[in-house]
């Protein structure tokens, strides 16, 4: 164990770390062009609900390079691309459900050219009123998926016997995942009606899948590959799949290799964000702020039809605790149906819109009592001993909170801080600063349990060079990096021997998507389990030809150890291959214990939780409404890291990810239901300026899984997203008002305000 | 002699084009034609900084590098100019500025990092020892959605330890051959029934000019280069201003400052520091170094945004145009725009030259309100002229981008102060008649409301901040 643990405490760049700062890392736009390469482009409705009366194509097949015009009448097999319940068709036939969805394709001999061409169609619209705010869909009854309640204990009672009770009403916003390398696919056709598809997603199995059922071909026809994606934060989870399949119906059509990369300003409109939600919540709680009860109404924008709403807004009931205890709950979810785009994944996969509500909450409470948020927040904790069961029934048994709190309390020095601040907006009447702390517990698996599985497939070659595929997707989280080290590690070599190249569905079938922070846990353990039925064969040779009794083999520093023999393990491959022993394996990997009721949402859907707390501190300007975030501490568990450069990364970025979702970052339509914030001079991600100079981020060094994951580390993908939401409490704490909306722009903060 | 043909050096290779379309752009040149796919595409806008290069150009003898947007520059914009791209740069052995990425983490999905890499090798070909808000300030072009900056930004700030010197410094006198030999000449290119024209001075522009019957004006192209990339259009005669050195100068002369209209913005604030420090400030977050690089303060006019900050910059200044045609006229920036993205420039008419006057006795303030702080458009922007005398208001003027479909005066609320005491209570009164000098629209960048609040709070942040002397703001 502990030489495990100090092996991966080495600093370990990203593997790509040289090829990206030269150029030389290939996406798929990067790809060498086969011969015959076709270029496709997107006609999609220029309005938000109604009906094609006419459409008319013939002067966009006519237009210059234009080879191929494709609608939904050429489609063999199914027009949608749904993942789980059906309702995203390809191409629309008739009804048109939101401003941005595609109608028809075309395949031309350069990019410019077919989007040149797309200009050309004539349709005409019957336009319907659509539905574009989530009241409005309540009060219509417009939903994409049941209504979902969850209960606990009595909460009408527990409110009417709390000394105090307050409610209102919450916004957080929606959010554009701005991945810098836009959707992009190419397919290439094979023998027998084959496509190979380079796609650039997060889930290459179900692509798979959905194109063979698109094209009504056995999944074993279409193989989906890709070495690395430029980012996919959720938003290449699903929304990839309709470009993937396009691209497969021209390549089919004409029979040449088609690229479909799309316009960033095309794809921020046609595919899915984060969902923005609406909160209508009663809380009952004590004079110390302990809350007894909640009653809390959560509605969510699902856009026009259900694709991963059903888990996103599950997960955001199992995350609306947070970290709190709270012993009588009610919670209905309703998933909203407006004629916008279909929301989807985004890091978090609604946990951030649970946590956010119950913070607001929080601070909320806090003003009510005039009591500092920091103490209502630790009145709250769950327990190690008792207050420890959740909401959905499950024991929360890893619990650090209590302890990374503290110790971030201490090390930010916050409460001198909070002192002064008080001090600052006494003097100042212009400006004025708010501080607070806000605490992260986040659940780690699919909370669908059968996607909790992953493959690997590992080779040793006979001059001791390893090969190895596993089912997840590197994105930019070092994936890749950390499975090289777990594998370079199980065989006591260093990670330069390790090669692990583009996953493929050839190579491991029937994979997860690389989603809910899981990649490494999941594939991880798949790659340790295929390496151990290697040196299972090794082990047996072993025995037989060294005559070696004994169990214990150790594999360290590029040799193989037993009894007193010291072997190169280079040597040990080349003679147990000429011993035909087998030096490839698959491996498989399901998280244990886990379990949940699809109806009332209660038992175990996680394995563990990643715990973290974040301090912000940020100044306003009340004549405009400007603000500057000028301080962040972070203290973040990510149990026994692998890589801590690589989970250190992670942390950062997450946070700022988070930082743009609650402050510059904000989604729009007109009232026709046209999205206007649809590029990066509309839509404002956070740049350089707009971190902290002070930006204390450390790893929990006491941080260990109890679980038994690989290294007992812990998933670190999505939680530190949620530790942005202290900066969102500190701004509304330098406002003092309840009311302020997420995203919490100048414009925002000017108008809560005014109040 | 007028030559059919561009020439420009790509990393260490001369190289001459004539056939390719006028209208392609250096990224898509790069990837498509010359197979360099490590510069990358991510919005093809200028907003993201993925593309971005960096050109040397030959001034003085000197090289002056600097970064680029290439996904929106024309290919013929780099005749007689080197372009250098991040395949080029560690070719042999890694740059300082990419090795320091590696060793501080800062790539994760490594799609914007040949696009940091390369804002940041501008950086270290301009600067010696970067500050924190030089780091930002040459970083703000480029979006990373991985890695929150701060490994970025830590390698930045350490790439000098990794070495001083790098391979243009020891190939410079090579470089600064190979540009010279470039011929200075003339360009016309015609192909695919499209021209592109390079004239080299005034005189053979105003000829081209009276010439031709069809074109477009192009100097950095951040916004024209947009109809080709977002809008899928042709452009099919282009004239380039950026090459003229005739439009490109800044002089000081009889209490004006005079700007020629193709003289890069970048270029011009160091002057403005010094003149009006507010307006050097506000061109710091105008746009990303890479946008400030080529974009120019005529262009800026002649597109007539009503949400450039320039615009009501020069109006509160009383700047006004030399506007050249056959012949020159001058035109005071108040009666130069007539409506929404419409000037009184004629056919044939270019802008030659901002005169802007300096104003040693009077206070000149501005204000740029936006959702991000770096590189975002502004909801409002309002810009003070005033001229005070014993706490009188003897002249004012207070010109607004963002409240009307032109940059425009709040022409009731400067007549009721002007001849008034300068003081809080009118003020406070004028604050109430700014709701009668404009009507704002609601956007995607602001409500109206909104608009109309912060433009009288605004009235009131320049009179404290005037009569405190001092400036109370976040940052």
């Amino acid at each position: 164990m502990n030489n495990k643990i100090k092996l991966f405490s080495i600093k370990k760049e990203h593997e790509s770390a040289s090829k990206h700062v030269s150029g030389k890392a290939k996406y798929a736009d990067d790809i060498h062009e086969p011969k015959n390469l076709l270029h496709a482009a997107i006609g999609y409705s220029q309005i938000a609900k109604g009906k094609i009366k006419s459409i008319n194509l013939k002067e966009v097949a006519k237009s210059e390079g234009v080879i191929d015009v494709i609608t939904y009448k050429d489609i063999p097999g199914i027009n949608d691309v749904g993942p789980v319940f059906k309702g995203d068709p390809i191409f629309a036939k008739k009804n048109i459900e939101y401003f941005g969805q595609p109608i028809f394709s075309v395949a031309a001999t350069t990019c410019e050219l077919a989007r040149k061409a797309l200009r050309k169609a004539k349709i005409n619209y019957l336009k319907e009123k659509p539905i574009l705010e989530i009241k409005d869909a309540i009060k219509k009854k417009s939903f994409v998926l049941k209504t979902k309640v969850i209960q606990k204990g009595n909460v009408n009672k527990s409110i009417k016997d709390s000394n105090n009770t307050i409610e209102g009403e919450l916004f957080s916003g929606g959010q554009d995942h701005f991945y810098l390398e836009g959707q992009i696919a190419l397919t290439i056709p094979k023998e027998d009606n084959n496509y190979l598809i380079y796609s650039s997603t997060q889930h290459p199995s179900e692509t798979q899948q959905i194109v063979a059922k698109v094209l009504k071909q056995k999944f074993n026809s279409i193989n989906v590959r890709i070495r690395r994606i430029g980012g996919g934060f959720g938003g290449k989870e699903t929304q990839s799949f309709i470009f993937a399949a396009i691209s497969a119906l021209l390549a089919r059509k004409t029979g040449n290799p088609i690229k479909l990369r799309i316009d960033r300003d095309d794809d921020m409109i046609i595919t899915g964000k984060r969902h923005d939600f609406y909160y209508k919540y009663k809380v009952g709680f004590s004079n110390k702020g302990k809350i007894n009860g909640l009653d809390l109404l959560l509605a969510s924008r699902c856009g026009i039809s259900p694709d991963l709403s059903g888990a996103i807004n599950d997960r955001a009931i199992y995350h609306i605790d947070n970290s709190y205890f709270i012993p009588n709950i009610k919670l209905v979810s309703y998933r909203c149906k407006t004629n916008t785009v279909s929301n989807t994944a985004f890091r978090g996969f609604g946990g951030p819109q649970g946590m956010f509500c119950i913070e607001n909450i929080i601070e909320n409470i806090s003003k009510y009592l005039n009591i500092e948020a920091s103490i209502i927040r630790k009145n709250n904790f769950y327990q190690k001993n008792k207050n420890n069961i959740t909401h959905y029934n499950m024991k929360v048994e890893d619990n650090c909170i209590n302890e990374i709190f503290k110790d971030l309390l201490k090390k930010s020095n916050y409460k001198k801080r909070k002192k002064k601040i008080i001090e600052f907006n006494k003097k100042n009447t212009i400006l004025k600063k708010g501080i607070s702390i806000t605490p992260v517990k986040f659940g780690i698996s699919f909370t669908t349990t059968h996607l909790n599985q992953g493959g690997a497939l590992v080779h040793i070659y006979t001059d001791g060079s390893v090969h190895l595929n596993h089912g997840g997707i590197e994105m930019g989280q070092g994936l890749m990096t950390k499975i090289a080290q777990i594998a370079a590690n199980e065989l006591g070599l260093s990670t330069n021997e390790i090669k692990i190249t583009s996953t493929d569905t050839e190579k491991v079938p029937n994979t997860s998507a690389s989603a809910a922070s899981a990649s490494t846990d999941i594939n991880g353990g798949a790659v340790v389990n295929a390496i151990n039925k290697i040196k299972n064969n090794l082990a047996l040779f072993i025995t037989k030809n060294y005559k070696y009794k004994g169990k214990a083999i150790k594999y360290k520093n590029n040799k193989v150890l037993f009894g007193n023999k010291s072997i190169d393990f280079k040597k040990l491959i080349s003679l147990a291959y000429l011993n035909r022993i087998s030096l490839s394996s698959s491996g498989f990997y399901k998280t244990p214990k886990i379990f949940m009721n699809k109806e009332t949402l209660k038992g175990r859907p996680f394995l563990y939780f990643s715990y973290g707390a974040a301090v912000s501190e940020v100044i306003i300007d009340t004549l405009t409404g400007e603000n500057k975030l000028i301080q962040v501490d972070i203290l973040h568990d990510v149990g026994k890291s692998i890589n801590p450069s690589i989970d250190l990364g992670q942390i950062e970025g997450g946070f700022v990810q988070g930082l743009g979702w609650l402050t510059t970052e904000q989604v729009s339509w007109n009232v026709n239901g046209n999205l206007t914030t649809h590029s990066p001079s509309t839509y404002k991600i956070p740049v350089s300026k707009d971190i902290p100079e002070k930006f204390n981020v450390n790893i929990y060094e006491k941080g260990f899984n109890i679980e038994k994951t690989v290294n007992r580390s812990k998933a670190v993908g999505e939680p530190p997203l949620m530790l942005a939401l202290s900066t969102f409490m500190a701004l509304k704490n330098a406002v003092n008002n309840n009311n302020l909306k997420a995203p919490a722009t100048p414009e925002n903060i000017l108008m809560a305000l005014q109040e | 002699m007028i030559k059919n043909e561009i020439e420009f050096i790509l990393n260490d290779n001369l190289i001459k084009i004539k056939d390719i379309d006028t209208n392609v752009t250096v990224l898509n040149y790069l990837r498509s034609n010359k197979k360099l796919t490590g510069t990358k595409e991510g919005c093809a806008s200028g907003d993201c900084g993925a593309c971005t290069a960096v050109t040397a150009e030959l001034n003085n003898n000197k090289l002056t590098y600097k970064s680029i947007n290439t996904c929106i520059t024309f290919l013929y914009n780099l005749h007689g100019k080197q372009l250098i791209t991040v395949e080029n740069i560690g070719k042999d052995k890694l740059h300082p500025v990419q090795q320091s990425m590696i060793d501080n983490d800062g790539s994760q999905c490594g799609f914007c990092t040949p696009g940091f890499v390369m804002a940041m090798f501008g950086m270290y070909k301009n600067k010696i020892k970067p500050t924190n808000n030089n780091i930002d300030e040459y970083l703000a072009g480029n979006l990373c959605r991985c890695t929150g900056y701060k490994s970025i930004k830590n390698a930045a700030r350490k790439m000098y330890s990794y070495g001083r010197n790098d391979k243009f410094t020891k190939n410079k006198k090579i470089t600064i051959k190979l540009l010279k030999s470039i011929n200075k000449n003339d360009v016309i290119i015609d192909n695919n029934k499209k021209k592109f024209y390079i004239p080299s001075n005034l005189n053979n522009l105003i000829k081209e000019t009276q010439k031709l019957s069809k074109f477009k004006f192009l100097s950095g192209g951040t916004d024209l280069t947009l109809e080709v990339t977002k809008q899928n259009k042709e452009i099919n005669s282009l004239i380039y201003l950026g090459n003229n050195k005739d439009l490109n100068y800044i002089n000081i002369k009889n209490n004006y400052l005079h700007v020629g209209a193709a003289t890069p913005i970048n270029d011009l604030i160091p002057k403005l520091k010094n003149i009006y420090p507010s307006f050097a400030d506000m061109f710091y977050r105008y746009g990303s170094i890479q946008i400030r690089n080529v974009a120019t303060i005529g262009g800026n006019l002649a597109s007539a945004s009503p949400i450039g900050d320039c615009s009501p910059a020069l109006l509160a200044l009383n700047s006004s145009l030399l506007i050249q045609g056959k012949i020159q006229r001058e035109v005071h920036i108040n009666k130069f725009f007539k409506s929404y993205r419409k000037t009184t420039l004629k056919n044939k008419e270019f802008i030659k030259e901002i005169k802007i006057p300096i104003f040693k006795n009077c206070i000149f303030k501005c204000y740029k309100i936006s959702k991000r702080f770096d590189d975002d458009i502004s909801s409002v922007f309002v810009a003070f002229l005033l001229n005070l005398k014993k706490n009188l208001i003897i002249d004012m003027n207070i010109a607004f981008g963002g409240m009307a479909a032109t940059p425009k005066l709040a022409s009731k609320t400067q007549k009721f102060l002007i001849g008034k005491k300068f003081n809080y209570n009118n003020i406070h009164i004028s604050k109430k008649i700014i709701e009668n000098d404009f009507n704002p629209l609601s956007d995607m960048r602001a409500s109206s409301q909104y608009r109309n609040i912060v433009s009288q709070n605004l009235l009131e942040r320049f009179y404290l901040e005037v009569k405190n002397n001092r400036s109370e703001t976040i940052n």
